[in-house]
């Protein structure tokens, strides 16, 4: 987004506040992606603690709220754009045809990742490689029945994800979710002597492959914090840049 | 015929509905987004309420812009919408100024 300055009838201006204003309207997503950004963090976090997996919240795991992650920053997404990015009212961007093409590119790509990740866990099950409920488990979730879970992450997508900012969220988000459940079928919960469950994956490879994901998940997860806290900045200059009320 | 190679009757020729500052100003910022509420807009340009409509109403009676009205929830919410007749006027002054203005470097 390009920042601009009113001073005196500067149309130049007039004319890129406007569209800066009407396309952070379009996205409403600085807060919001910091947002995610700090969610993906706790999301990775909370699990790896080991006390945090038996933690239980109204007679279910802590692992199980965790998968609602998404849902959570989907519905505080517009809450936040209406509380924060409303006062002037709506200004709609006159759509922008290679924008749209790459919200496109990030939501179908959610989507591939998705059916893939249900195909291979299907095929995971069929070929007996994946346990929905390993042996020694402690924790029932996930099993196989919430495999329906990332179907229902894909409703929602194009009507929620107006920015690819947020659809990058969102991503993050959902591959978040993607991992605990792999990292569930492979491994197992198994209670340890002090009656704490730990995970135990399947080999040192998927560990590894893990671990990176993780990590890139972190690094992302600070960069989108930075990224969303500029943006709101960005915001609130617009602001400042309009003219004074009489 | 000046040294730009226009009539100086050229400048009566103006759309005074166009180059009257305000009008001109609700105008830039009508063909720079797709839909702009009366809120933004009375912001963007510091006019007050009554001045606001009083310049939409003459732009809507040329057929410049349309008003939009419509609830969120039980708020009337009021919208506007630059036309095509209103971008092609809004083009048609930028050239027209354009062409009566001395070339850069040139007194």
């Amino acid at each position: 987004m390009t920042m601009t300055h009113l001073d005196g009838p500067d149309l130049e201006a007039l004319g890129a506040l406007t569209r800066d204003y009407a396309a952070f309207q379009a996205r409403k997503s600085g807060l919001a992606t910091a947002l995610g950004g700090l969610m993906a963090v706790l999301f990775l976090t909370a699990p790896m603690y080991v006390d945090a997996l038996g933690t239980r919240l109204m007679g279910r795991y802590l692992l199980e709220y965790l998968l609602l992650a998404p849902f959570g920053w989907l519905a505080l997404k517009p809450l936040l754009g209406r509380v924060l990015y409303r006062d002037l009212g709506e200004v709609k961007a006159i759509p922008d045809a290679a924008y749209e093409r790459q919200r496109w590119f990030w939501i179908l790509g959610i989507a591939l990742f998705i059916g893939v990740f249900l195909i291979l866990c299907i095929l995971g099950f069929a070929s007996g490689f994946l346990h929905a409920i390993p042996a020694g488990a402690c924790v029932t979730m996930p099993s196989l029945g919430a495999l329906w879970l990332p179907l229902l992450y894909l409703a929602p997508m194009p009507w929620m994800l107006r920015g690819i900012e947020e659809a990058r969220a969102y991503a993050v988000l959902v591959g978040e979710c993607m991992l605990w459940f792999l990292a569930s079928f492979l491994a197992f919960w198994s209670a340890r002597p002090y009656g704490r469950p730990s995970m135990e994956t399947a080999s040192t490879i998927v560990q590894i492959i893990l671990v990176l994901l993780l990590l890139a998940i972190l690094i992302w997860s600070a960069l989108a914090m930075v990224r969303g806290w500029k943006e709101h900045r960005e915001y609130l200059a617009i602001l400042r840049a309009l003219p004074q009320e009489p | 015929m000046n040294k730009n190679g226009t009539s100086p009757k050229a400048i009566l020729d103006l759309d005074r509905m166009v180059h009257e500052p305000a009008r001109l100003a609700i105008l830039t910022v009508l063909a720079s987004a797709e839909e702009v509420a009366f809120l933004f807009l009375q912001r963007v340009t510091g006019l007050s309420k009554g001045n606001l409509s009083s310049h939409t109403q003459k732009l809507e009676a040329a057929g410049y812009l349309e008003t939009i009205k419509a609830f969120q929830g039980r708020i009337p919410v009021t919208s506007f919408r630059i036309t095509e007749d209103g971008r092609a006027a809004l083009r048609a002054y930028h050239q027209q100024l354009r062409a009566l203005l001395p070339k850069e470097g040139k007194p």
